[in-house]
């Protein structure tokens, strides 16, 4: 790692070598040389094919077998950033669940008016039909991924919340795995905190919102099937948690009950971990044309017969109108301070933030709200005095529309390239689950660009990913 | 208890079927073309078609049976659905619906089979290269059963994916017999002596099983014996019907009689097909219509399970 400069950006490793543990991570990883690493990087993506955890593309013809790409340099959190992490991402999962659950019943907060009305109701990801339901424990968010990005200074921001089917934490317990077989050496004498707890602890989470009467629940996990991309995903969470997989047409409704069909018949279902998403759940009462979902499951589910994790309706919490809010509701719930930040954000729908938006639109990251996906986002500093022009017009005509955020310098982590170490930009998505109370993974998934300069960390988009070690 | 997804039956039981198919179709092509060399041009592989009923289906695209095509035909073309491929390509799916009952290690060979498989290509078919082919093949397939032996909980199931392995055990044994008995030369004194019976013997696996049985004798009504009744021989008619048996048993122990009454019954006639037997005297005919029957009765034991089970 001698020629390895991270420049301006905070560096996950050289950055914090006042922690002995990291410097003698370090001084390990100097031991190695780039041959080795290389072989060594080499095995564990083979294995990582033999096993299957990939994802699947296919076509007329094929089935291609992809992996997400894996880097073998380790992501280190200390014990204090991880104390952090842990009571923020609790904080902000209480929070989000406290706003659910009044938002679908008594509309505190906008009757306050801490939140526009509106922002909430027009938005296509509330759902009318959820008003007046009553969820076990009140937990809506039962598995929530909170995206972090870590700034210049090195503090950890909130970049989004994940509380509808996040993704990834198969990753993070298979690239443990496969660190542990392929740097036996590396970890040996590190104390670092176990993530195989996952699976028992979403069972146990999914018992506990189990339907009040039901002492023994069946537990299922709802597939959209073997052709979904993150299929790989639902096999492993199913297996970790001892629960069947199945798919919709597994599944039916008598008498406002849910049941599997199995070998010796129909057989009650209590909990359903559903990766379907809202609109494809029930062609009764959402999308008619779906036929991933179950007919009659979301009466079965509003009668409280079945628990759905995560709950209906819970897309509006992570949008990113909602947010920009999210600081707010924290303290309007907790009547606490946010231990996560957000990266700062101006609402344009309000007077203050349209002004200084308004004013460097060359600087600033200006988003508008409806869209998903990174969709319509313009990085000021790169877009063109036209389109600029172009931008400023819109967000004059319909303010409430957009947010703008600074430029972050995400911090970089010390990345295998080629033949030589090198940063690039990360960021850590942790898992919380919670039923009747919060666990958060120790470890998430360390998300890495694996293009010089790019911040763009998704799967879709070339992204590798990272073991993630908590110290302990 | 939670029952299994009747779905998860299904592609349990057609997991052991495709991998069962998968062996048996490899180790018929090897021998055919290793010991078969019954004619001065070389082995026939009609016979190959003939075995298991492809004939027609093969004829619409090809003129003559052709080494290089039906090795072509049954290793690596994806358009016929009995091809190895394509087997493993089956299996591989129904494995990938059932992959959190299976164990890891079962899913891990299978892809790698499946991985080494695509990228075969139409030399490693070549009669020169056949043989290692081939046996690969096989070894892929043992070590697969033999991962499975070792690693599969023993629950609902393994218990449908052992009674698809014996139920197309005992089918491929059946065709085997069928068309090697046709071969063999039966007349004064029963002697068996040509080539054939080895054939016989070792498409099933068979051949120093059987010697160790009958030392020194090679009666047709020994290979018979062998083939059908010997209730030791992991190929033999008895001990698939046996394994079948004890499968369908624990499935009425979960499922309770009433339910299972069709499945049971099926069986019933199968186990009784087989104590009849093809009678005495035995001819190619009489034997060639007891197979065939056998064949019929393995499937319907197939789809009393399909109605009951598979939902």
């Amino acid at each position: 790692m001698s020629d390895y400069d991270c420049g301006a950006f905070y560096c996950e490793m050289r950055s914090q070598q006042d922690q002995p543990l990291l410097t003698q991570i370090t001084k390990r990883l100097d031991e190695l040389d780039i041959r080795a690493l290389r072989r060594r990087a080499r095995d564990a993506e083979r294995e990582l094919f033999n096993l299957g955890i990939t994802f699947t593309v296919y076509t007329d013809r094929d089935a291609i077998d992809r992996i997400l790409p894996f880097d073998v340099i380790p992501r280190v959190l200390s014990k204090q950033d991880w104390a952090t992490i842990d009571s923020g991402v609790k904080q902000r999962v209480a929070a989000l669940n406290l706003f659910l659950h009044d938002i679908y019943h008594d509309e505190k907060i906008l009757k306050d008016g801490i939140i526009p009305a509106q922002l909430v109701k027009g938005n296509k990801n509330y759902r009318p039909e959820m008003q007046g339901v009553d969820v076990p424990q009140g937990t809506y968010v039962h598995i929530c991924g909170t995206d972090l990005v870590r700034d210049e200074k090195g503090t950890f921001l909130v970049l989004e919340d994940n509380g509808r089917c996040p993704s990834g934490v198969s990753y993070v317990l298979e690239n443990r795995h496969l660190m542990m077989r392929a740097f036996p050496d590396l970890a040996n004498g590190i104390p670092i905190a176990d993530v195989d707890a996952y699976g028992s602890r979403l069972a146990r989470a999914m018992s506990e919102v189990a339907p009040q009467d039901v002492s023994d629940p069946t537990i299922v996990l709802l597939s959209p099937g073997i052709y979904n991309s993150a299929y790989f995903e639902h096999v492993f969470l199913a297996r970790e948690m001892g629960v069947q997989l199945v798919e919709g047409r597994d599944l039916l409704v008598d008498d406002d009950m849910v049941f599997m069909r199995t070998t010796s018949g129909k057989q009650r279902v209590d909990v359903i971990y559903r990766r379907i998403d809202d609109a494809f759940l029930d062609p009764k009462a959402f999308r008619p044309d779906s036929t991933l979902g179950v007919p009659g499951l979301f009466a079965a589910y509003c009668k409280g017969n079945v628990n759905l994790a995560n709950a209906v309706g819970t897309g509006v919490a992570d949008d990113k109108a909602v947010y920009a809010y999210v600081p707010r509701i924290i303290r309007y719930y907790l009547d606490e301070d946010p231990i996560l930040p957000n990266v700062p954000t101006n609402i344009c729908g309000e007077d203050k933030g349209l002004t200084k938006t308004l004013d460097s639109l060359d600087k600033l990251v200006i988003k508008p709200v409806g869209e998903a996906g990174g969709y319509g986002v313009v990085v000021g500093p790169r877009a063109s005095k036209r389109e600029l022009a172009k931008l400023h017009a819109l967000v004059k005509a319909d303010p409430g529309n957009y947010i703008s955020q600074p430029m972050v310098g995400l911090s970089v982590s010390p990345t295998l390239i080629d033949r030589a170490i090198e940063p690039r930009h990360v960021d850590l998505r942790p898992f919380a689950l919670t039923g009747e109370d919060t666990w958060v993974l120790p470890g998430g998934l360390t998300r890495v660009a694996m293009k010089r300069g790019s911040l763009i960390v998704n799967s879709s988009q070339g992204g590798g990913s990272k073991d993630t070690w908590v110290l302990v | 208890l939670s029952s299994l997804v009747a779905r998860f039956a299904a592609n349990t039981f057609w997991l052991g079927r495709y991998l069962e198919r998968t062996e048996n179709v490899a180790r018929i092509l090897h021998i055919n073309e290793t010991y078969a060399r019954d004619k001065p041009e070389g082995p026939d592989w009609q016979r190959v078609l003939d075995l298991y009923s492809d004939s027609d289906r093969f004829h619409e695209d090809h003129e003559e049976a052709s080494e290089q095509a039906v090795l072509q035909f049954y290793i690596l073309d994806r358009n016929n659905p009995t091809s190895i491929i394509s087997s493993i390509i089956n299996a591989r799916e129904n494995a990938r619906s059932v992959r959190h009952l299976i164990s890891t290690e079962m899913w891990t060979h299978l892809n790698m089979f499946y991985s080494q498989l695509l990228k075969m290509n139409a030399r490693e078919i070549q009669p020169s290269r056949l043989a290692n082919t081939a046996n690969d093949i096989i070894l892929n397939c043992q070590t697969f059963e033999g991962i499975a032996e070792g690693t599969f909980l023993r629950g609902e199931p393994a218990c449908f994916y052992h009674l698809g392995k014996y139920i197309e055990r005992a089918d491929q044994t059946t065709r085997i017999l069928d068309i090697g008995y046709g071969l063999l030369p039966i007349g004064k004194g029963d002697a068996v002596t040509s080539v054939q019976w080895n054939v016989l013997l070792r498409s099933v696996c068979g051949y120093h099983a059987y010697r160790s049985r009958y030392p020194g004798r090679s009666r047709v009504k020994d290979i018979e014996r062998f083939l059908l009744y010997d209730t030791e021989f992991p190929r033999a008619l008895a001990l698939c019907v046996g394994r079948i048996t004890e499968r369908i048993r624990d499935m009425e122990k979960r499922h309770g009689t009433k339910r299972h009454s069709e499945v049971e019954r099926t069986r019933r006639e199968l186990e009784f097909a087989l104590e009849t037997g093809p009678g005495n005297d035995i001819t190619p005919e009489k034997l060639h219509a007891f197979l065939d029957r056998f064949q019929l009765l393995l499937a319907n034991v197939t789809d009393a399970v399909r109605q009951t089970y598979f939902g």
